[in-house]
C-alpha cells in the first residue's frame, strides 16, 4: 500500500505531525519485527508512544517518541502495527495520520467518543449510541454470515463477519473487544506485588506467562536478581503450562473434526497433569505463584520431583498418540492445506508463535531472548513451512517434547537455596519483559513509582495473531472455520484484556 | 489410524470420580479457611490489609466485632494466610457451591472467636437426594459474560473422563434456546452486557442461573473497572453463586447439584 490508496475507512485524522519514526532494521538485514506500540505519560501528563522491535538477539529495542501532536501512522509499511495504532487512539486520544481504518478498536457502540480512559477520568462514563460499520463485501451471490459474540460451546466471547459466496469464504472481519475489562488502567496504582494477581487474571489458561511476565518486568525495573532455585521453578511451571495447553490443543483440533475418542484421550491426559501439579503446589493452574522477586512459597523438592515424573509419563503417552491422530488418513484429509497462512502474510502481520514457526519463522523468545533460567539449556524450536492446519499440529507436538524434556532437566538440577528476593524500589523506574508463552511472545511493560504500578501495557501474542486469521481463512470454505481458528488457538480475553 | 486410536483408549481404565468424591472437594481452589480459635483483633486487622479484593473486613454485627469472609469475592490468592500466623489455612473441604449470595458470606466473631454464620449446606444432604435430583436431565448453556478464559477451562474439564458430567444426564448445549440453566462467568463487560441480556432472554422459561467465579459472583479482581458493568446479578437475576479463582470442576459439580437441590427444594 502507498500514501495515495484510497483509505478502506476514510478518517479526518489531522493534527501536526511530530517527529517521524525511522524503521529499525534488524541486525541480520531486512525490517526488524515490530514488538508492540503503546502510549504512556511522561512528565506533566505529556503523551509518548513507545515502539518496541525485535532488532536481533539478544535485545529488543524500544524507540519512544513524543506524541502530543499527531503521529503518523506506520501501518502502511507494516500491517502488523494496525490493531496497536487503532488501540493507541482509542486509549489516549492520539491522533494517527494516514491509518486505513481508525474505526474503534476496544469499545464498541456503547462508549462516547472522545473519551480516552489512559487521560481522561472515567468513573461514570455515560452510555451512548454510536455507529459502527462492518466492510461490505459486494457482487453477485456474496452473502453475509455473522457469528457471535455467544457462541456455541464454552469458549469466549467475538464476533466474526464472513463475506462467503456459496461455501467459500472471500472475507472474514474480526469484531473482538467483548471481553475488555480495562486492565491495564487497573493496574494503576496497585503495589508492584498486586499487580502479579492482576497479570494473572488476563488470560486464565496460560496465567502462569502472564504472572512470570509480568513479574520479571517488575524485576527489570528495580534492577533484582530473582534467586536460582526461583528462576528454575518457573521453567518448570511455564513448561508445563506449554504441555498442558499444547495437549488440549491437539484435543480441541479433534473435536472439530468429530474424532472423539481421540479427543477424550487428550483431555484425560490433561487432567492427570492438572492432578499431578494440584499435589505438587496445591494449584491447577499455577496461580498464586509467582510474585516479583521470585515465588510466594517455596516448593517441596520431592513434589517436584513427583510432578516431573507425572510430566514424562503423561509426555510419553501423548507422543505416541499424537504419532496415531496425526498418521490418520482422515484427520490429514482435514487438516492439510487447510487455512494457509503464507510466510509473507505472518511477517508482514508480526505474528508470533507456533503460528509463526507453523509458517517458517523461525523465532523463540526462550533461545532469541533468553530469560530466567533459559539460558542453561539448549532450547530446540521446530519450524515447518506448510502454514497450514496440520503444520500447526505438527509444531505444537514437537514443542510439547521440548517442554517435557526441559521439565525432567530442570526437575533434577533444582538448586537449592532461597526462592524470593524481596523487591524495593522507591523512585520511578521503567521494566521490560518478554516471555514465550503457549502462544508466543509475550511482553509486559511497566512503570512504577513509589513501589505502585503508574502504567503496564501488555502485548499479548493473541492481539498480534488474531488478524492473520481473516488471512488464514479466505478460499477455505466456512465449514472449515472452526478448524482452522482452533488450530490459531488464540486467546480472547488476552486480545481484549 | 482411527482403530489405534480407538484399541489404545479402549486399553486405559476408567478415570470417573465417584460423585460422593467431589462433592464438597475444593484440592487445588486455594479457598481460604478461617481458624475461629487464632482470631485476634490485631490479626483480623493484618488479614483485611492484605486482601486485594476487599473479600475480607471487619464489621460490627448485633454490638460484636465480626470479621467478613466473602468468598464470592475471593481469588484465593493466598496473601491472608501469608499474613495470618496460622488463622487462616487452605480449604480442604468447601461447599458454599450452588448457595444464595448471602450464604457466600461467612462472619466470625472475633472476640468470641466462633463463626455466628448458620452453617454452610451438608454435602451429606446432596448425597443423600443425589439420585431423585438426578433424575432428570439438564440443559446447560455456559455463557462468557467478559471471562479470562480460566473458568471455561474448568467447566471444560467437566465433560472429561474423569467428571463426565454426561452420565449424570447433565450436558453442555450449543443454544441458549435449548437450555435450562445459563452458567454464566466473568464480570459483565461493558461490551457484553447487551448479549447477557440477549442470552438470558433467549432462555426458555422456567430457567436457573448460576454466577460462576468470583468475578461472576462479584466483579472479582476486576470490580470497579470503568470496562465492566459488574457482577451477573447486576444484569440478570443470578439462582446460585460458585466462589473460586477459578472454581475446581468438584466445586462446578458441588454448585450445580446445589442450585438444583434448592430448586427441587422449593
Amino acid at each position: 500500500m502507498t500514501e495515495d490508496t484510497p483509505l478502506l475507512f476514510p478518517n479526518s485524522e489531522r493534527g501536526s505531525l511530530g517527529p517521524a519514526l525511522t524503521l529499525p532494521q534488524s541486525k541480520d538485514g531486512g525490517p526488524a519485527r515490530l514488538v508492540a506500540i503503546f502510549g504512556s505519560l511522561g512528565p506533566h501528563r505529556t503523551r509518548r508512544v513507545h515502539y518496541v522491535f525485535d532488532v536481533g538477539k539478544p535485545a529488543y529495542s524500544e524507540i519512544v517518541l513524543p506524541a502530543d501532536g499527531a503521529l503518523r501512522s506506520i501501518a502502511r509499511e507494516l500491517p502488523g502495527a494496525a490493531w496497536h495504532e487503532r488501540e493507541l487512539r482509542d486509549q489516549y486520544g492520539i491522533a494517527v495520520v494516514g491509518h486505513p481504518d481508525l474505526r474503534p478498536l476496544l469499545f464498541h457502540d456503547n462508549w462516547p467518543d472522545g473519551v480516552y480512559p489512559m487521560t481522561d477520568r472515567v468513573d461514570d462514563v455515560p452510555w451512548s449510541k454510536r455507529e459502527y460499520h462492518f466492510l461490505q463485501v459486494q457482487g453477485d451471490g456474496i452473502a453475509e454470515v455473522a457469528v457471535g459474540p455467544v457462541h456455541a460451546g464454552i469458549i469466549e466471547p467475538g464476533h466474526f463477519r464472513f463475506s462467503v459466496v456459496g461455501d467459500t469464504i472471500l472475507h472474514l472481519e474480526l469484531r473482538h473487544f467483548y471481553t475488555h475489562k480495562g486492565t491495564e488502567k487497573l493496574f494503576e496504582g496497585k503495589s508492584v506485588d498486586d499487580g502479579a494477581m492482576l497479570a494473572e487474571s488476563v488470560s486464565g489458561d496460560n496465567c502462569f506467562a502472564h504472572a512470570v511476565c509480568y513479574s520479571q518486568a517488575a524485576e527489570n525495573a528495580c534492577g533484582i536478581e530473582v534467586p536460582p532455585r526461583a528462576s528454575a521453578v518457573r521453567l518448570i511451571g511455564l513448561e508445563f503450562e506449554r504441555l498442558v495447553c499444547h495437549i488440549s490443543d491437539i484435543g480441541g483440533l479433534c473435536t472439530d473434526v468429530g474424532f472423539s475418542v481421540a479427543a477424550a484421550y487428550a483431555t484425560r491426559l490433561k487432567e492427570s497433569l492438572l492432578q499431578a501439579s494440584v499435589q505438587c503446589c496445591g494449584t491447577r493452574y499455577w496461580r498464586g505463584v509467582a510474585v516479583p522477586g521470585g515465588l510466594r512459597f517455596d516448593f517441596d523438592s520431592a513434589k517436584v520431583a513427583e510432578l516431573a515424573q507425572a510430566v514424562a509419563r503423561a509426555s510419553r503417552d501423548f507422543s505416541k498418540i499424537a504419532r496415531m491422530i496425526l498418521g490418520t488418513p482422515s484427520i490429514q484429509n482435514r487438516f492439510e492445506t487447510a487455512g494457509v497462512l503464507s510466510q509473507e502474510a505472518a511477517r508482514d502481520l508480526a505474528v508470533v508463535g507456533p503460528i509463526a514457526r507453523a509458517s517458517g519463522i523461525d523465532l523463540d523468545a526462550r533461545r532469541d531472548h533468553p530469560y530466567g533460567a533459559y539460558g542453561k539449556h539448549p532450547i530446540e524450536v521446530p519450524v515447518t513451512h506448510y502454514g497450514d492446519v496440520m503444520a500447526r499440529a505438527r509444531v505444537r507436538v514437537a514443542e510439547a517434547t521440548v517442554s517435557a524434556r526441559l521439565i525432567q532437566e530442570a526437575a533434577r538440577d533444582l538448586p537449592d537455596g532461597s526462592a524470593f528476593t524481596p523487591v524495593t524500589s522507591q523512585g520511578d523506574v521503567q521494566g521490560f519483559s518478554s516471555v514465550e508463552s503457549p502462544r508466543g511472545e509475550l511482553c509486559y511493560w511497566l512503570e512504577a513509582g513509589g513501589g505502585r504500578v503508574t502504567r503496564c501495557h501488555i502485548k499479548s501474542p493473541s492481539f498480534q495473531n488474531w488478524p492473520a486469521m481473516s488471512v488464514a481463512v479466505a478460499g477455505n470454505i466456512i465449514a472449515d472455520f472452526p478448524l482452522i481458528n482452533k488450530s490459531f488457538n488464540l486467546s480472547y480475553s488476552g486480545c481484549d484484556r | 489410524m482411527i482403530g489405534d486410536v480407538i484399541e489404545r483408549s479402549l486399553r486405559r481404565r476408567s478415570p470417573v470420580i465417584p460423585v460422593e468424591t467431589l462433592l464438597g472437594n475444593c484440592d487445588g481452589s486455594r479457598m481460604p479457611e478461617i481458624i475461629a480459635d487464632r482470631l485476634t483483633r490485631d490479626i483480623a486487622q493484618k488479614l483485611v490489609d492484605a486482601c486485594p479484593t476487599s473479600a475480607l473486613g471487619v464489621e460490627e454485627r448485633e454490638g460484636r466485632r465480626c470479621l467478613r469472609l466473602s468468598y464470592g469475592q475471593c481469588i484465593g490468592c493466598g496473601k491472608c494466610a501469608e499474613a495470618s500466623q496460622g488463622a487462616v489455612l487452605v480449604a480442604k473441604h468447601f461447599t458454599r457451591c450452588g448457595v444464595t449470595k448471602e450464604q457466600t458470606i461467612r462472619l466470625w466473631d472475633i472476640d468470641g472467636r466462633a463463626e455466628v454464620t448458620p452453617l454452610a449446606p451438608s454435602p451429606q444432604e446432596a448425597r443423600g437426594q443425589i439420585h431423585s435430583l438426578l433424575q432428570r436431565a439438564l440443559n446447560v448453556r455456559q455463557l462468557d459474560a467478559g471471562s479470562c478464559n480460566g473458568c471455561e477451562a474448568e467447566i471444560t474439564a467437566l465433560t472429561n473422563p474423569y467428571y463426565d458430567l454426561e452420565r449424570f444426564g447433565i450436558h453442555f448445549v450449543a443454544s441458549p434456546k435449548h437450555a435450562d440453566m445459563l452458567l454464566v462467568t466473568g464480570p459483565v463487560t461493558r461490551n457484553m452486557a447487551e448479549a447477557v441480556k440477549a442470552t438470558y432472554e433467549a432462555v426458555p422459561a422456567p430457567k436457573l442461573v448460576v454466577a460462576v467465579g468470583a468475578c461472576g459472583c462479584s466483579g472479582g479482581i476486576f470490580a470497579g473497572s470503568h470496562a465492566i458493568v459488574g457482577a451477573v446479578d447486576a444484569v440478570i437475576p443470578v439462582d446460585g453463586f460458585i466462589p473460586g479463582c477459578p472454581p475446581t470442576p468438584a466445586m462446578l459439580v458441588t454448585g450445580i447439584l446445589e442450585v438444583l437441590r434448592r430448586r427441587v427444594a422449593k
